[in-house]
C-alpha cells in the first residue's frame, strides 16, 4: 500500500496513535517515525506475527531491564556507518565501546526473552571480539583510553611525559615546560596511529554492529505495538485476498465509541446515516483500521479480516481546496479524477466522505448514484458516506448509523428542556448511537433530521413551514 | 589569612566572573588548582574560554594546567587543543559550535582549552554528572557577561576576578567592583509565579501577582514590590518616578538585568525602594590583578588596600602570591 500523507494520517487518527507508542531506544523511535505500509506481504506477516508472539507472553522484569537498557542508548549509526571507510575519533570510538558494552547487556536479557517469545527473523549479534579491541584489558568500563602498553612507542613517550611533569612540580621551568610540550605533541602523533590502526581492526565487526542497531531498533517497535494491542484492544488480523470483515472496531481516539462491525463486498458499500450521526467516523475508524493492519499493527477490533489493498484514497472536504482558490465541489471532482486514475492500477479501498455535498441536492444525489453505480462494478472496495436518498440501491451494500433510532423521544425531549445550546448538543450526542446496522432493503436515508431541529428547540413555526412543503 | 583554595574549601561548586577581558581569571583558576591539589577537582568553563591568545586584545593568555585525575568538559573540536592525555568518560548531549561538550579525565598533567555549556540547566547538570564521576569540587570559568550564569543554581561560591584592565583610573575599578559586589549580593526573593517569558512591570504582594497594574497598585498602596521582567533600568523606572516608592521593593530576575549607574542606584535606596532578585550569586572573594592588558600597571599594595576596605570580602591579589 501506498503511504498516507501527514494530513491524512492526522485525519484518519493515525498520527494519533503512533504518538501513543513511547518506544525506548533512538533506533525505535526513528521505527516509529518512518512507520509505513509493509510492502512485502511475507514481511507484513512476519511483524504481525512477531507481535502476536509477543502479546503472549506477560511482560515481565527481564523486558524491564532491557528496555531501561536501550534507554541508554544513543544513535550511532552515522558513526558506524563512517567507520567502515573513515577512521574514528576518540569520541566515536568512545561512543562505540559504550555501546557495545550495552550490547554485551542486552544480549542475555534478549536471550532469555527470546527463549519464550520466539520471535521470527530477529537476531542479535555477539559483539564481544569487537568490544576486546576496544578494551584489551577487559575492564569492561565504559570509558576510552588508549592504555600506556597500546604500543612500545606509547609506553616510552608517557613515562617521559611523566618525569618531566614530576621534574616540572619540583622546579618548573620554561625550558622543561617546552621539552614537555614536545613530548605531548609525539603522544598526540602517536595515539592519532593507534586510533587509526584500532578502526581498521574494528572495520570488519561494523556489519554486526549496524545490524544489531536495526535489530534492536525493530524490537524495541515491537514492544511498543504489542502495548499498544494490549491498551486498546487489539486484534491479530487474518490477511485474506477479497475479504473485509471487521467485527466491533474501534477509535480510540474517541472516548466511549460505539464499536462498529463492517463486512464490505466488491463494489460500493453506502452508509447514509443521520446529521451528527458519526458517518465520518465510521469511514475514518475503518480507514484508521486498515492502515493500522498495513503498517504491522494490530487493529482495534474483536475480530479482523482483511485483504491487502495497493492504495487508501479517502476522499472527504478539504480545506485545501479553498485556499487553492479552488470551489471545495471543483476540488472535489479534481481528487476524485486523481483517485480513479489509482483504483485503475490496483486494488484500492475508496472512502467516500459525503461526496458532492457541496452543490446542489438534485444533481448531488444523482451524481453519487451514478458515482456508487460505476464503483459497484469495478474491482474495489468502495464505501460511501452519504444524506442523499436512492443512492443504497446502487450499491452492493448498505449500512446505516443506529443514530437516535433507539432513544426515547419523550425521556429525550423531558431532559433537554432545561438546557441551554451547548448542554443540549451534548446530551444529544450522548443519546446517539454511533453503530452500524446492515439495511438489507435499500431503503431511503432515515428523515432524523427534523427530529433533531424539534429536540434542539427550532422555532414550531419554521418547523411547520418546512412539514407543509415536505408534504408531511 | 587562609589562601583561596582553603576559603573555597566548603563548596562543592565555585564559579569566577570576570569584571572585564584580562581580569586575571586564568591565574585565579591555576592558583585554585595549585592550592586544591589535594582533592579531586573538576573543570569547564561557562561558554568558551582559555583560549592561549585573547582574542580581543591580542595577549599572550596563560593557559589553565592541570594536574592527573582532574575531570575535565570542553567542546569536542577543543580536544586536539589540549596536550593532557585523556580518558573520555561520557559525552553530554550538549551542543555547541565547537561540538559536543564531552567530559574527560587527565591521565597526565597538562594545558587544556575549555568551552562547556552556557545554559543555566545544562551547566547544573554538568555539575551532577562530574560529581558522579567522583568529583569533589567543580570550578566554572564563567566567561565575561555571563554573571548571571553564575547563581547559586550552578554554583554555591563565585569569585569576582578585577583588575586594571577594567578602567585607567583605580579608584573607578574600585568604586565598579564594590557596587558590582553589592549588586551580587542582593536578597533574594521568590515569586512562583514568574515565568521565562514573562515582560514588562509587575505589582506583587505576599509572592503573588496583583491583577492591576503597576501605577495602580504602587497609588492604591497593595504592592509590595514590582517585578521587572526585563531590565531595570533609568527608563523601565520612568513611569513610576512621579509615585512613591517608600518601602517598595524592586525585583529582578537577577543582578545582571540591574542597568542602573551607581548614583541612579542609590538615588532609589534613598527614596525607600530595595532591590532584590529572584536567583542570587554568592560572592566570596574579589581577586585584583594590578596588570592591565593595555600596557599600565597599579600600585599593587595600593590597589590591595583600597580594594579590601571598598568591598566586604577577602580580596586576593593575582601575581603577588602567584608562583
Amino acid at each position: 500500500m501506498k503511504a498516507l500523507s501527514y494530513e491524512q494520517k492526522e485525519r484518519i487518527g493515525f498520527t494519533y496513535i503512533t504518538g501513543q507508542l513511547q518506544p525506548s531506544s533512538p533506533y525505535g523511535t526513528e521505527r516509529v517515525r518512518e512507520l509505513s505500509p509493509v510492502e512485502n506481504k511475507t514481511e507484513l506477516l512476519r511483524q504481525l506475527d512477531n507481535v502476536r508472539r509477543m502479546l503472549s507472553v506477560p511482560e515481565d522484569g527481564s523486558l524491564r531491564r532491557m528496555l531501561q537498557l536501550f534507554h541508554g542508548l544513543k544513535m550511532l549509526r552515522p558513526t558506524a556507518r563512517k567507520g567502515r571507510e573513515n577512521d574514528l575519533n576518540e569520541i566515536e570510538l568512545f561512543e562505540l565501546k559504550r555501546f557495545l558494552l550495552q550490547t554485551a547487556e542486552i544480549l542475555p536479557l534478549w536471550k532469555e526473552l527470546q527463549e519464550k517469545w520466539q520471535l521470527q527473523g530477529l537476531r542479535l549479534a555477539d559483539t564481544e571480539a569487537a568490544l576486546d579491541l576496544l578494551d584489551p584489558h577487559g575492564h569492561r568500563v565504559a570509558s576510552f583510553y588508549l592504555e600506556d602498553d597500546s604500543s612500545p612507542l606509547l609506553t616510552l613517550l608517557r613515562q617521559e611525559k611523566r618525569s618531566l611533569e614530576a621534574e616540572l612540580h619540583r622546579a618548573p621551568s620554561d625550558e622543561l615546560y617546552a621539552r614537555r610540550s614536545l613530548v605531548a605533541a609525539q603522544e598526540e602523533s602517536e595515539e592519532q596511529r593507534l586510533r587509526s590502526e584500532l578502526s581498521k581492526k574494528l572495520r570488519p565487526y561494523l556489519g554486526d554492529i549496524l545490524q544489531n542497531m536495526e535489530a534492536i531498533g525493530e524490537l524495541d517497535l515491537t514492544v511498543e505495538k504489542a502495548r499498544l494491542a494490549a491498551r486498546f484492544g487489539g486484534v491479530y488480523p487474518e490477511i485474506r485476498d477479497g475479504q473485509l470483515d471487521f467485527s466491533q472496531m474501534r477509535y480510540p481516539k474517541i472516548e466511549n465509541f460505539t464499536p462498529i462491525s463492517l463486512s464490505l463486498p466488491i463494489g460500493s458499500t453506502v452508509i447514509t446515516g443521520a446529521n451528527m450521526g458519526g458517518k465520518s467516523v465510521a469511514l475514518k475508524t475503518l480507514a484508521l483500521n486498515v492502515y493500522l493492519i498495513h503498517c504491522g499493527l494490530f487493529p482495534f477490533a474483536q475480530k479482523a479480516v482483511c485483504p491487502l489493498f495497493d492504495a487508501l484514497l479517502f476522499l472527504a472536504e478539504d480545506a485545501e481546496d479553498t485556499d487553492k482558490g479552488l470551489s471545495s465541489f471543483g476540488g472535489e471532482i479534481l481528487r476524485l479524477q486523481e483517485a480513479l486514475d489509482t483504483i485503475r492500477k490496483g486494488f484500492c479501498l475508496v472512502l467516500l466522505d459525503e461526496f458532492a455535498r457541496g452543490t446542489n441536492p438534485d444533481e448531488g444525489a444523482a451524481l453519487v448514484q451514478g458515482l456508487t453505480e460505476y464503483l459497484d462494478g469495478l474491482p474495489v472496495m468502495a464505501v460511501l458516506s452519504t444524506h442523499y436518498d436512492k443512492v443504497a440501491q446502487k450499491a452492493s451494500a448498505h449500512y446505516q448509523v443506529v443514530g437516535l433510532r433507539n432513544a426515547s423521544e419523550e425521556e429525550l425531549s423531558a431532559r433537554l428542556r432545561n438546557l441551554d445550546g451547548a448542554g443540549s448538543l451534548k446530551l444529544l450526542q450522548q443519546y446517539m448511537n454511533y453503530g452500524l446496522y446492515p439495511v438489507w432493503d435499500a431503503g431511503d436515508c432515515p428523515k432524523d433530521a427534523l427530529r433533531i431541529c424539534r429536540l434542539l428547540g427550532l422555532e414550531e413555526e419554521i418547523l411547520s413551514l418546512v412539514e407543509n412543503n415536505y408534504g408531511i | 589569612m587562609p589562601t583561596l583554595g582553603e576559603l573555597l574549601e566548603p563548596y562543592g561548586s565555585v564559579s569566577l566572573i570576570g569584571m572585564c577581558k584580562n581580569a586575571g581569571k586564568t591565574s585565579v583558576l591555576n592558583r585554585i588548582i595549585r592550592e586544591s591539589a589535594h582533592k579531586r577537582l573538576a573543570l569547564s568553563s561557562i561558554g568558551r574560554d582559555g583560549e592561549s591568545q585573547d582574542l580581543v586584545t591580542g595577549t599572550e593568555k596563560p593557559g589553565i594546567y592541570v594536574p592527573a585525575g582532574t575531570l575535565l568538559a570542553t567542546a569536542a573540536d577543543l580536544l586536539k587543543h589540549s596536550d593532557i592525555s585523556r580518558e573520555i568518560l561520557d559525552t553530554t548531549g550538549v551542543f555547541t559550535p565547537l561540538g559536543e561538550v564531552v567530559i574527560f579525565r587527565g591521565r597526565s598533567d597538562g594545558s587544556v582549552d575549555l568551552a562547556g555549556p552556557s545554559i543555566t540547566t545544562q551547566l547544573s547538570r554538568l555539575r551532577e554528572q562530574f560529581f558522579s564521576f567522583g568529583a569533589q569540587q567543580v570550578l566554572f570559568d564563567g566567561a565575561l557577561s555571563r554573571k548571571s550564569l553564575c547563581s547559586r543554581q550552578v554554583s554555591e561560591a563565585t569569585i569576582l576576578c578585577s583588575g586594571a584592565s577594567y578602567h585607567k583610573n583605580m579608584d573607578v575599578v574600585v568604586a565598579d567592583t564594590a557596587y558590582q559586589c553589592r549588586l551580587l549580593t542582593l536578597p533574594e526573593v521568590p515569586l512562583p509565579q514568574v515565568t521565562e517569558e514573562l515582560k514588562g512591570v509587575l505589582p506583587y504582594a505576599k509572592g503573588e501577582f496583583l491583577p492591576m497594574s503597576a501605577e495602580e497598585a504602587l497609588k492604591t498602596g497593595e504592592a509590595e514590590g514590582l517585578f521587572f521582567g526585563g531590565a531595570l533600568s533609568e527608563f523601565a523606572l520612568r513611569p513610576f518616578l512621579a509615585l512613591s516608592l517608600k518601602n517598595i521593593t524592586l525585583t529582578v530576575r537577577d543582578s545582571s538585568k540591574i542597568l542602573l549607574k551607581e548614583d541612579a542606584f542609590q538615588k532609589l535606596l534613598r527614596r525607600g525602594a530595595s532591590v532584590s532578585v529572584l536567583e542570587s550569586v554568592n560572592p566570596v572573594a574579589v581577586t585584583v590583578n594590578p596588570f592591565s592588558a593595555y600596557g599600565f600597571h597599579f600600585d599593587p599594595e595600593k590597589f590591595y588596600e583600597k580594594m579590601s576596605q571598598a568591598v566586604p570580602l577577602p580580596v586576593f591579589d593575582v601575581r603577588r602570591e602567584a608562583t
